[in-house]
């Protein structure tokens, strides 16, 4: 097999399409950090071949019947087999050219709005990274190495989110970022090592396949999952490890924009994605992530309802989505939470984008001083944003409507009709949310009298207008595209439906059918939540004070993120530094370090006193050498 | 006839070699850039030729003389070993500029005599082939331009090496009077019978004794330090590299001669390995010059190839083959490194490497990466070697062993480390200029940093290798 990869296009593709990113951060790193134009390039043109590769993928296995693979022995442990190397199946063909896009775009939007930034090289390095990673992983066919480039997207975006790392705030959202998901993992890990010990190996076909059950016990199967499930909640900022990503919006907006919206955070839900099958053989486990998934994103959206940061509110709307989409895989649809992450991955990497419009014109993250500002001057991002606003509201006929039904009917489907209520309250509160800012931006109480053309000058490094006006057109052009693909991609639910999971339909049976009313239903809570917002925001003399601002504590509580970050801070001031990293240290301290401070003397020491020994004279070495012989030789004969 | 010539090939190659730089010697003015291109072309045909000869098998010399895949694969190391030596040697500054042909010439008789060492398969053939080599390095030592450390450094190689090669010659009369034939051909049938009786037992020690003194492996290290620090830094190098695999390649040869069933052979390789590791770890810690501490680094890494040698399984001897290519691989990398650093030729203090990444972004990652390699991280080859010497000894069930192995891979790695520190993270006291680094060396530094990536990743090819040399052993 390897010795014919060049003849082999599919395989050519994957590997020049996974690789390619790496190679161009490395050359970025090692050669051509000081020059940011060529690394800026560099990193470009290498995501574009990858984008290239993963469309031509796509569309050449469009009718793909069996998964292919391409491993190779990477290490070869006693009975434990490590292969390296590709698994293309629907599922990841998909997962590949959404990551592609999604890169891309905001490779080609960040040309515009990184341009000058000091850090411009390592920014691309670090995006270069980062899409290595995660199409890496995407294509894994093992979950060992789906967990290790798992943890180099992890890293990555560590590093993107910190990306200012000047910045206090900056360098703790990433460090925050890293620790909370890398909880997460370590759940992740153990899992894995629990059904690599009773299972025997790794391969997400195996583990997908029906001998699980033969070879795992029920209870391991569920304890396993949770496990894993850990990963998923850490990387996909589930409940309770959820209040990482809205201070993860420290970095860069396009890179809030590339992880946690499209591609880095709905690793989270890819992975549910790809071991679905896995997942699905233990109910109580699903039951329990349909749980998780419910309360993340009623959470999430009652935190949107109070914030007045522009990023903030798509933040948690990220979290409240994949909240959702865990709520539509646990329920069964396979199909519709990865219809919905699709959808999302579009429509949300346009809120960011736009939304760095907005930020980088007014330097301000405040929405309702953007709206003071003349934001909806700004004909290309506000359109598109209202259009992606209005994705995710679900309103027909944009993509979020369709992805959405796909998941409330699965919701339907189940015996509880608790979860089909929540998940429609959650789609009230996101439409009002939404829209909430929406209006904010588009009818401020008054608009004062600076627009962005005089703005120009004094407030963000780069001069003249003409120039300024060939920025702004490199960050529009993704919007417009990334609008475009959420005005259609709805209306390709059938194809991509056929695509993922077969014409058999089976257990997807409940589409929209014989849930007729529930479309009613959806869409008209939508509605009435744009409505309720254009009450309080958009109808002239409105008092631009939302319901939930009039009751201050309920206010507070949301904006304080229902206090989970305070609870973290008390448990961690109490309970780990408090009472085990006091007992800790003292026994570092004494203990540990005093012993290696010992043994460390005494090596040297040792050192010291040895190299007395060796700097002898020869006769002096001579005699030991024959000394040692001596005693060596004697040995024998005794 | 014909036939047998051509297995003698790589041989013949060098010895052309060396009567080439003879002829250069003969010649009135000296010219460094000419002998220097002459060399280098030589030693890369020189590749190609060992490279081409690898797949070659028989028998020379009346049956003293045995071309087989483990010989040809040493040879090829041995070829690339001195190529790389000869590219270091751009600016051969710490010898004089007339001594320029004879240290080639030297090089070229070391290497050949190196060459028909690891073929060699009869007692005295491999004695003459390893004075041969020694004589050659006794040579090189002194030969550096300078103010008598190295006539010191000499003297003590030369009295060290006579006296191992005294004892060694000893041993070989206690092999011959025990089994009465000096060809390993036959010793392999009678030796292991008879492996109970002490003067076999204390032979086959003795024996070792010549090619630990190549290796420096405790007690026969006392050269090292000074040899490593009087010598030029190229002959250094060679001495460091290629000297040292062929050693890794006999002793292997003598220690399969005791068909694996001597306890006292494998306790007394232990406690030899486990005195090199930890003397020359604990000893480098206190190091100020840099090939001093490269040179203890050798003492210690003859353990851990020991190690691998003592199991006496094929997995084993694979295993040290692997570790001494990657040996071969890092060490050149760091000599590169003290080479380029310290262009005049003169010593080079590890203070001296500060600000180095500024200085040369490359070679300090280079340094770093080979120096982590010799520390044994992954995912450097150094990690991959270390892991397949510990891996065979741990299938042996030697755990105390390879757990004292560990700890002195840890020892190690707190001096490797100050010589990252060096390079990364102290500031020169004056600002130094950038150092010149040309395109050829940056070529050689990449493809050796390459190398030490890529077959620490992927080590299976050369594993393959490996183990197909190593089955011509047992």
């Amino acid at each position: 097999m390897t010795s014919s990869w060049f003849q082999d296009p599919t395989l050519l593709a994957a590997m020049l399409g996974a690789l390619l990113p790496f190679v161009s951060f490395a050359v970025i790193m090692v050669f051509t950090r000081p020059y940011p134009k060529l690394s800026a390039t560099i990193s470009v043109a290498a995501v574009s071949v990858s984008l290239i590769c993963a469309l031509s993928l796509l569309s050449r296995h469009w009718h793909l019947e069996q998964p292919i693979q391409y491993t190779a022995k990477w290490l070869v442990s006693g009975k434990l087999y490590l292969p390296f190397g590709f698994m293309l199946d629907q599922l990841s063909l998909l997962m590949l050219t959404i990551v592609a896009v999604i890169s891309f775009l905001v490779q080609v939007y960040s040309l515009g709005y990184m341009a000058g930034d000091p850090g411009f090289a390592r920014y691309y390095a670090f995006q270069s990274l980062f899409a290595w990673a995660m199409m890496t992983m995407t294509i894994a066919p093992n979950m060992l190495q789906f967990y290790v480039f798992w943890e180099l997207v992890g890293l990555a975006s560590y590093l993107l989110i910190g990306f200012y790392f000047e910045k206090f705030s900056a360098s703790e959202a990433g460090k925050k970022a890293f620790v909370m998901t890398r909880f997460g993992d370590i759940a992740f890990f153990l899992g894995l090592l629990l059904v690599l010990l009773h299972f025997g190996n790794l391969n997400i076909v195996d583990l997908n396949s029906v001998d699980v059950t033969a070879r795992m016990s029920p209870a391991l199967i569920t304890l396993s999952a949770i496990l894993i499930f850990g990963g998923v909640a850490g990387k996909s900022a589930q409940f309770p490890l959820l209040t990482w990503l809205p201070d993860a919006m420290e970095g860069p907006t396009p890179v809030s924009a590339l992880l946690h919206s499209a591609t880095m955070v709905a690793a989270g839900v890819y992975m549910f994605a790809r071991i679905f099958p896995f997942f699905s053989k233990s109910a109580t486990a699903m039951t329990l992530f349909l749980a998780i998934g419910t309360i993340t994103m009623l959470l999430a959206s009652t935190m949107a309802l109070v914030t007045r940061d522009i990023k903030q509110v798509w933040a948690y709307s990220t979290i409240s989505q994949l909240g959702f989409m865990v709520m539509g895989l646990a329920a069964g649809s396979y199909f519709a939470g990865i219809f919905h992450l699709t959808t999302h991955a579009g429509f949300k990497a346009l809120l960011f984008l736009c939304s760095g419009v907005f930020i980088h014109e007014y330097e301000t993250n405040d929405f309702f001083e953007i709206g003071k500002y003349g934001g909806r001057g700004l004909k290309v991002p506000i359109v598109c944003m209202t259009l992606a606003a209005a994705a995710l509201s679900g309103l027909p006929p944009l993509s979020g409507f369709f992805s959405k039904e796909a998941i409330m009917g699965g919701l339907a489907g189940l015996h509880n009709p608790i979860w089909l209520w929540a998940g429609l309250l959650g789609a009230f509160l996101t439409a009002y949310y939404s829209f909430r800012l929406i209006f904010a931006i588009l009818f401020p109480k008054k608009i004062e009298e600076v627009h962005h053309e005089e703005h120009g000058g004094h407030g963000h490094g780069h001069g003249e207008d003409h120039h300024h006006a060939g920025i702004y057109w490199v960050m529009a052009w993704p919007l417009i595209i990334l609008a475009t693909v959420t005005l259609v991609l709805g209306f390709f639910h059938t194809p991509l439906e056929n695509f993922l999971v077969g014409h058999h339909g089976g257990a997807e049976g409940h589409g929209g059918g014989h849930h007729a009313w529930l479309l009613y239903v959806a869409v008209g809570l939508a509605l009435s939540g744009v409505g309720l917002a254009w009450l309080e925001f958009g109808r002239k003399g409105a008092s631009q004070v939302g319901f939930v601002e009039r009751i201050e504590p309920v206010k507070t509580l949301f904006a304080e993120r229902w206090y989970i970050d305070h609870f973290y801070r008390l448990f961690l001031d109490y309970v780990i530094y408090g009472i085990f990293s006091n007992l800790f240290t003292r026994n570092d301290r004494r203990v540990i370090d005093g012993g290696i401070d010992g043994i460390c003397r005494a090596t040297v020491g040792g050192g010291r006193v040895l190299s007395f020994l060796q700097s002898g004279m020869l006769q002096y070495n001579l005699m030991v050498m024959f000394a040692v012989l001596a005693l060596v030789a004697l040995y024998f004969f005794f | 006839m014909m036939n047998v010539w051509t297995l003698f090939i790589p041989e013949l190659y060098c010895l052309l070699m060396a009567v080439v730089f003879f002829g250069l010697a003969m010649s009135a003015r000296p010219n460094p850039r000419r002998d220097y291109f002459a060399a280098l072309f030589m030693a890369g045909v020189g590749v190609v030729v060992a490279l081409a000869c690898v797949r070659l098998e028989g028998t020379l010399f009346f049956e003293a003389y045995r071309v087989d895949l483990f010989s040809q694969v040493f040879k090829v190391m041995l070829a690339m070993g001195f190529f790389l030596v000869v590219c270091l040697c751009t600016e051969l500054n710490g010898i004089e500029e007339r001594h320029h042909p004879e240290f080639y010439l030297f090089l070229t008789t070391c290497t050949l005599a190196m060459m028909m060492l690891v073929s060699s398969v009869e007692l005295l053939t491999i004695y003459v082939a390893l004075e041969l080599s020694s004589y050659s390095l006794y040579i090189l030592v002194p030969l550096r331009r300078g103010h008598g450390v190295d006539v010191e450094a000499g003297i003590k190689y030369l009295m060290v090496g006579a006296c191992a090669s005294a004892v060694m010659l000893f041993g070989l009369s206690y092999v011959f009077g025990v089994t009465h034939t000096t060809y390993l051909v036959e010793i392999i049938h009678v030796l292991p019978g008879v492996i109970g009786t002490p003067a076999a037992i204390v032979g086959l020690l003795l024996v070792l004794c010549g090619f630990f003194f190549k290796l420096a492996v405790f007690p026969f290290h006392f050269w090292a330090p000074d040899v490593y620090q009087g010598a030029a830094n190229q002959v250094t190098a060679y001495i460091a590299t290629a000297s040292k695999v062929a050693a890794v390649a006999i002793i292997m040869r003598v220690v399969a001669l005791s068909g694996g069933s001597s306890k006292y052979l494998v306790d007394m390789l232990v406690t030899l390995s486990i005195a090199s590791m930890t003397l020359g770890n604990l000893v480098a810690i206190v190091q100020k010059d840099m090939k001093r501490l490269l040179a203890y680094s050798s003492i210690s890494h003859a353990g851990y190839v020991l190690i691998g040698i003592l199991s006496m399984s094929a997995t084993g001897y694979a295993s040290a083959i692997f570790y001494a290519l990657a040996y071969l691989v890092m060490n050149l990398c760091c000599f590169l490194v003290v080479v380029k650093v310290s262009h005049d030729g003169s010593d080079l203090k590890i203070a001296q490497l500060a600000g180095l990444h500024r200085r040369a972004p490359l070679l300090a990652m280079a340094l770093m990466l080979a120096v982590f390699g010799l520390a044994g991280i992954p995912p450097t080859i150094g990690f991959t070697g270390k892991f397949l010497v510990f891996a065979a000894a741990m299938e042996k069930g030697y755990v105390a062993l390879v757990i004292i192995a560990m700890i002195n891979a840890t020892i190690s790695l707190y001096y490797y480390i100050l010589v990252v520190k060096a390079a990364y993270l102290m500031e020169p006291d004056e600002e130094l200029p950038r150092l010149p680094v040309s395109i050829p060396t940056k070529v050689l530094t990449v493809a050796l940093v390459t190398a030490m990536v890529v077959f620490g990743v992927a080590p299976s090819y050369l594993l393959e290798v490996a183990r197909a040399a190593a089955r011509m052993l047992m």
